[in-house]
């Protein structure tokens, strides 16, 4: 029993932390329809930031994330304005082939600046931990979870009632009728993808602090928001929540009753179940 | 011009047969894994370029047959031709029994469906202690570059040869109008079920073929190499690169991508990665309809075409 109840608990604190990988990546996909195959490239380069100003500069990285996050907004930014921008209106497939191209070139431009070595930050409360009765939850995953779950809330709440998460929604709604409401679209797309970025880097200095980063963790990740997406839907980052901790928790189980080395298969099995079953995703609307 | 086509293609095919007898080791090499890509190229085709579904599954029929031939091989002792004829009855299963439902999606669905497929294959095959489980298997060596060449050539011409029949057949036509309007084609009589199942069955013949000789000759493979999605997606950009849904195309785009990469990588190793996502990105942006379309029309708007290409596209 308190076994599981343990099992259960690494399960929620994993899956809040997967739940803001996806975030970015469900942004993206309801909003500008661009399925981005880099995602887990940008979690990983978001992960690569923490590092080196955790390392250089000694900036702790839950106080470093709107730091980290500014980077990877700035990056996305440029991307979507410079490259993505010209491509937005070619057939979906020629978007999946962009984007799985600048996966490849960022995966090899972090391997040549970067290394291939494993990078782990270890602020000093990295192995302190925090006794629940018969549940002992480490600091930093509570912290990481703690911060996926205020941002993830935070999305929700700017989506919501902000200017520009008005914006994003009406343009997820209708393009056309937004451009008439005085939407420019350039400069719109930009800053929804940048937001998704923004946000794949946060989860990504988060991710970083709970487990190993190296230069290819970057199709897994991709593999795994596609999922957490899938079940959540796209157009509430609430449901995201919901698929994350989902996927969280039975990766957990099944590492618990079938064995570790399962938990791939479980995660997966259930994105291509979900797809056969209910293309539309288990809550809400998927695209 | 006409009359001189198949004396160009014949005299073609007997340069590329004697690579072996007059080319030194290196090329030989290069040649059969060019080959064997421009196999999966062709093959990606009749999926991706004829029928118009994106499949980044491939890369599971490719493994499939590779560990068809590892199976037979190392734990059953069985001759290679087994090995081979193991994999490809795999593919076929696999392509018929999740070939009707995966093919109901479309767009994004279907690529992240067959993108997901990919991660639960490789994933269950590392637990399958049949297979070798993580650690993978070992063949027999066999040192015979000039047979794995000559098998690689045949593979392709067969390849080649069934997407030409696709351009002049009732099936190839079934299979472009559903890539054109799917509806259209199930009002017109085409049973778009069964033609998408028998193409991606055929496409994933092709491509376990490859793997299974791909494996012998290598004599080593585990989950992570023989699943790899990466080489899904090179299939499908020298496919695209080529020209997706023309017969020759995918040969050229395989050849020119694989000797491009070749000669950079023997100069620096790192960047010829690079170098790929660079081409990729380059190629969708400037030329998303290959260099197949590249030839017919930008000989006469030249270095305008890049700027149409990408005035249609952009937002």
């Amino acid at each position: 029993m308190d076994l599981l109840a343990q099992v259960l608990a690494n399960g929620v604190l994993l899956g809040g932390l997967y739940a803001v990988m996806a975030l970015g990546l469900a942004l993206a996909w309801g909003v500008l329809n661009i399925v981005n195959l880099a995602h887990g490239s940008f979690i990983m380069l978001g992960g690569y930031a923490a590092w080196y100003l955790f390392t250089w500069l000694h900036i702790d990285p839950f106080l470093g994330l709107p730091l980290t996050a500014a980077m990877m907004f700035a990056l996305g930014y440029a991307l979507q304005r410079g490259v993505l921008n010209l491509i937005v209106r070619a057939p979906m497939f020629n978007t999946l082939l962009l984007t799985f191209g600048l996966d490849v070139v960022l995966s090899y431009l972090a391997q040549i600046v970067f290394s291939a070595d494993f990078r782990t930050i270890n602020p000093p409360y990295a192995g302190s931990q925090l006794n629940l009765g018969a549940v002992v939850l480490p600091v930093a995953r509570l912290g990481a979870f703690t911060a996926a779950i205020v941002l993830t809330v935070g999305m929700w709440l700017f989506l919501l009632h902000t200017r520009i998460g008005r914006a994003i929604r009406a343009t997820a709604q209708n393009l056309n009728a937004a451009r008439l409401y005085g939407v420019e679209p350039r400069h719109l797309y930009a800053l929804t993808f940048a937001i998704g970025c923004a946000l794949a880097g946060a989860s990504g200095a988060l991710y970083g602090t709970v487990s190993q980063i190296n230069p290819y963790i970057g199709a897994t990740l991709t593999a795994k928001s596609f999922a957490i997406a899938i079940i959540g839907g796209l157009d509430n980052p609430l449901g995201v929540l919901v698929g994350g901790l989902f996927l969280g928790l039975i990766e957990s189980l099944t590492a618990l009753y079938i064995g570790p080395t399962w938990s791939d298969v479980a995660s997966f099995g259930i994105l291509v179940l979900v797809l056969i079953v209910r293309p539309t995703g288990l809550l809400g609307r998927t695209a | 011009m006409k009359r001189l086509r198949p004396l160009a293609v014949a005299a073609g095919l007997v340069l590329l047969a004697g690579v072996p007898w007059y080319g030194s080791d290196v090329l030989v090499q290069f040649g059969i894994n060019a080959l064997l890509l421009a196999v999966l190229a062709q093959g990606w085709n009749i999926i991706g370029g004829f029928t118009g579904y994106p499949s980044f599954g491939n890369s599971v029929f490719y493994g499939l047959g590779s560990y068809g031939v590892a199976i037979v091989m190392v734990q059953w002792h069985g001759s290679f031709a087994l090995g081979l004829a193991f994999g490809v009855a795999l593919a076929v299963v696999f392509a018929f029994v999740l070939g009707a439902p995966i093919l109901r999606l479309r767009g994004h669905y279907f690529a992240i469906a067959t993108l997901g497929l990919a991660q639960v294959m490789a994933a269950i095959i590392a637990n399958v202690p049949l297979a070798g489980q993580n650690i993978g298997l070992v063949l027999p060596p066999l040192n015979d570059d000039r047979m794995f060449y000559e098998l690689a050539l045949t593979l392709l011409i067969a390849a080649t040869a069934t997407v030409y029949w696709l351009t002049r057949s009732r099936f190839g036509f079934g299979l472009i109008a559903i890539r054109e309007n799917e509806e259209g084609a199930a009002v017109m009589g085409v049973d778009t079920t069964r033609y998408k199942v028998l193409a991606f069955t055929l496409s994933g013949t092709f491509s376990a073929l490859a793997g299974g000789i791909h494996a012998y000759w290598i004599t080593f493979l585990d989950p992570e190499s023989a699943f790899d999605i990466s080489l899904n997606v090179k299939m499908i950009i020298m496919a695209v690169f080529g020209g997706a849904g023309t017969v020759f195309g995918p040969i050229v785009g395989a050849l020119s991508l694989s000797g491009i990469s070749e000669l950079l990588s023997s100069e620096v190793t790192r960047v010829a990665g690079l170098f790929f996502g660079i081409v990729i990105v380059a190629a969708v942006v400037l030329m998303p309809r290959g260099l197949a379309d590249l030839a017919r029309r930008g000989r006469r708007a030249g270095w305008r075409y890049f700027i149409e290409n990408i005035r249609a596209n952009r937002l």
